[in-house]
């Protein structure tokens, strides 16, 4: 198998996808879609299917949100591709609109729409605007929207596949910060469920559970902590709604300790979600939760990289609970 | 007011010259800053005499020529800070090659006095030459630029949020969309609360598709405010050219469909862009409500950063990695690097009698020591201290540490 890049693997699902149905529809602001990874062929969706299908807008990420809803409702299957500066743009229509239009039809509308929403976090220096790491929590507390964040070119392709192929619409949230993650990916369709997280490590004393950007220093920390006799178990949520309780809860009953990790602000970030989960499900377990601070995140490196959630950090965390 | 300077037969020459109607219009657009400065076909109008910029006293125009100067050399020395050295951090959406627009548009505005008498600035995620023009510590914008702690902003912002409200620069925004909107509200309030100040907007082309341009003009329009538009119309958002998100030529047309008054000006001439200004800030302060004004300029750098420059070059050229599918060519930037708006302000201050060449070359010579002594104060400054990043969250106290469970 290949080697493939995180944006590779996406896009490769996507243009088989548009290839299989000539009716689906690409919008991007910034963003083109385009990716190469050696030896495979260079994907550019905007030359291969044209500006008919897939359209380069100015920057009004409500458009591009509200077109693919209205390009699903009319019976295409559509895609936006929203830059981490407009991330939150869209969501008064996918709130307000997608998440209640199903339900208020009574289950006539059908939407076969994917909103991938990149999301940063990564990048001391930018500042408050182009820094955050914070729309999982917006939407994932939204009812009729899959919300689903992948932290593996893996994940990102199956994922993708599963959620071009949804009658239900999806936040497909995309961490920026792991755009230079490469692994083996087939290069055949397949999907990733949409309501599954992935057991990452398995372990006893003490379960971890992440997402998205949050996952490489968690899966670091958790090898120091191995190297250290701590036996962890480590899950990747990959989908916020709906959230996969059994695979928290089974954990936890095991390991009877549960240490929430993410880069989003700690208020309702979705390790509150977890731990509220495992609290109801599970008797006498004890809880700890990493998260960045209640505040946006400073342009200051020095500020910012203290502020942001590490593998030093979940270590420290980790060796408090067991 | 409006100045049509594609009415020229030159241009209608020009555009059928080229075969595919984008790729003609993106060569015209490079080519109209020469158009205006050639044609003679009509009479003598706002832009094109002296008008309101005669009048102004020689100190007053000597100190737009500092300000043009100022920008330039910041943008300058911090593209070859980024070029030349490691332990440089900071960052720019370069402003060089626009300078012309916020000298002339601050030139017309009361920058002196009382937070609630001076005019308020709203500016873009392109906003060192805003910052400059209207009036802000230099040395503290470079310290914060470098994310340093007695930098403007204390290291907080940098450079896509910078801000100092005691000269009226409300602020920079790394959004494209919001801040017209918001200079709205704050002519709002100036016309509530009976003010003559007036509030000002620069935002990019980029911002017409948004629709807060829309809501902003036609609030502005419906409630008569004090609020002056200054659409910088540099050819590109982010890297795309205008034409692929605006089906105007000229963006003030979709303005004057709101019923605003507009004006249309070429931005590398400080005289032209100031005349429109202060014509707008009068109109304002009495009641007239607003003006839409497009400058017609270019930036000499990439979007972001600097790809494609050389140190101690002006300009960056060539492909832009961070394009991808849509870039500028190279004889693009240097046709309008022909129209210089240092060079223009300098001719004309010249031919006006207010500066020799001997003079203006030594105002040059005193900026560039002036930047160059504000970038080793600012990058001697201290780093922040990482504690300080749970501060400024409410008005008072901090909040709690999280990323250690």
């Amino acid at each position: 198998m290949v080697q493939k890049s995180w944006m590779y693997s996406v896009l490769e699902a996507v243009h088989y996808e548009m290839k299989q149905d000539p009716a689906m529809t690409w919008i991007f602001e910034l963003t083109p879609p385009v990716a190469s990874t050696p030896g495979k062929p260079v994907i550019n969706l905007e030359t291969e299917f044209g500006r008919e299908r897939v359209v380069n807008t100015g920057i009004d990420e409500n458009w591009m949100a509200s077109a693919v809803l209205g390009a699903g409702l009319a019976g295409s299957k559509s895609a936006t591709y929203i830059p981490y500066q407009g991330a939150l743009m869209p969501l008064q229509v996918i709130q307000n609109v997608a998440g209640k239009l199903r339900h208020k039809t009574g289950g006539l509308a059908e939407m076969p729409v994917v909103w991938i929403i990149e999301m940063t976090g990564q990048t001391p220096g930018f500042g408050q605007q182009h820094s955050c790491y914070e729309e999982d929590s917006y939407y994932m507390h939204i009812p009729g929207v899959r919300t689903v964040i992948p932290s593996t070119p893996y994940d990102a392709k199956g994922m993708m596949h599963a959620a071009l192929r949804s009658p239900d619409p999806v936040v497909y949230l995309y961490p920026a910060g792991l755009r230079t993650l490469t692994e083996e990916v087939p290069d055949e369709p397949y999907e990733v469920p949409l309501d599954k997280a992935a057991v990452r490590m398995e372990g006893n004393d003490l379960t971890i559970v992440s997402s998205g950007a949050g996952m490489p220093g968690v899966l670091e920390a958790a090898e120091v902590l191995t190297g250290e006799g701590m036996s962890v178990e480590v899950i990747d949520l990959r989908c916020l709604k709906e959230m996969d309780t059994d695979t928290i809860v089974t954990s936890v009953a095991k390991t009877k300790r549960l240490l929430t990790v993410d880069q989003s602000y700690y208020t309702l970030a979705p390790g509150a979600e977890v731990i509220a989960r495992a609290a109801e499900n599970v008797e006498g377990a004890r809880f700890k939760r990493v998260a960045f601070p209640d505040a946006p995140p400073p342009a200051s490196p020095e500020m910012f990289t203290w502020m942001r959630p590490n593998a030093e950090g979940i270590a420290g965390a980790a060796r408090a609970l067991v | 007011m409006t100045h049509d300077f594609n009415a020229s037969p030159q241009v209608d020459e020009q555009e059928t010259a080229f075969s595919e109607s984008r790729r003609g219009f993106l060569k015209l657009a490079a080519l109209t800053g020469a158009v205006v400065s050639t044609a003679s076909s009509h009479a003598l109008a706002a832009g094109d005499i002296g008008f309101l910029a005669k009048d102004l006293s020689d100190d007053k125009l000597t100190d737009m020529y500092r300000t043009i100067l100022r920008i330039r050399w910041h943008e300058r020395t911090q593209a070859d800070q980024m070029l030349t050295n490691p332990d440089y951090r900071g960052y720019n959406h370069f402003y060089a090659g626009q300078e012309a627009v916020a000298t002339g548009v601050c030139a017309a505005l009361r920058n002196d006095g009382p937070f609630k008498q001076i005019d308020l600035v709203y500016s873009s995620h392109r906003p060192s030459g805003h910052a400059i023009a209207k009036g802000v510590d230099i040395p503290k914008m470079v310290a914060e630029m470098d994310f340093r702690a007695t930098g403007m902003n204390g290291g907080y912002g940098a450079e896509m949020h910078i801000s100092d409200p005691s000269v009226g620069f409300i602020g920079a925004d790394g959004m494209i969309g919001p801040a017209p909107v918001i200079a709205s509200g704050s002519a709002f309030a100036f016309r509530a609360r009976k003010s003559d100040q007036v509030a000002v907007v620069f935002a990019g082309d980029g911002n017409y598709a948004a629709p807060h341009f829309h809501s902003t003009l036609n609030n502005a329009k419906m409630l008569n405010l004090p609020l002056i538009y200054v659409c910088e119309n540099n050819l590109y958002h982010q890297y795309a050219h205008y034409s692929y998100s605006c089906p105007h030529k000229d963006i003030a047309d979709a303005a004057g469909a709101y019923g605003i008054e507009t004006a249309i000006v070429d931005g590398q001439d400080v005289i032209q862009v100031y005349n429109a200004a202060k014509a707008a800030v009068d109109r304002a302060r009495a009641g007239q409500g607003p003006t839409f004004i497009e400058a017609k300029t270019y930036r000499y750098y990439n979007h972001w950063g600097a790809p494609g420059a050389k140190a101690g070059e002006l300009g960056a050229f060539g492909y832009d990695p961070l394009a991808i599918t849509s870039f500028r060519p190279e004889r693009e930037v240097r046709a309008w690097m022909q129209r210089d708006p240092v060079d223009i302000s300098r001719k004309i201050l010249v031919d006006w009698g207010v500066l020799d060449d001997s003079r203006a070359a030594e105002i040059e010579t005193e900026i560039k020591a002036e930047i160059a002594d504000a970038f080793e104060w600012g990058l001697s400054q201290p780093l922040c201290t990482p504690e300080d990043g749970l501060r400024h969250v409410f008005a008072e106290g901090t909040v709690p540490a999280r990323q250690f469970g």
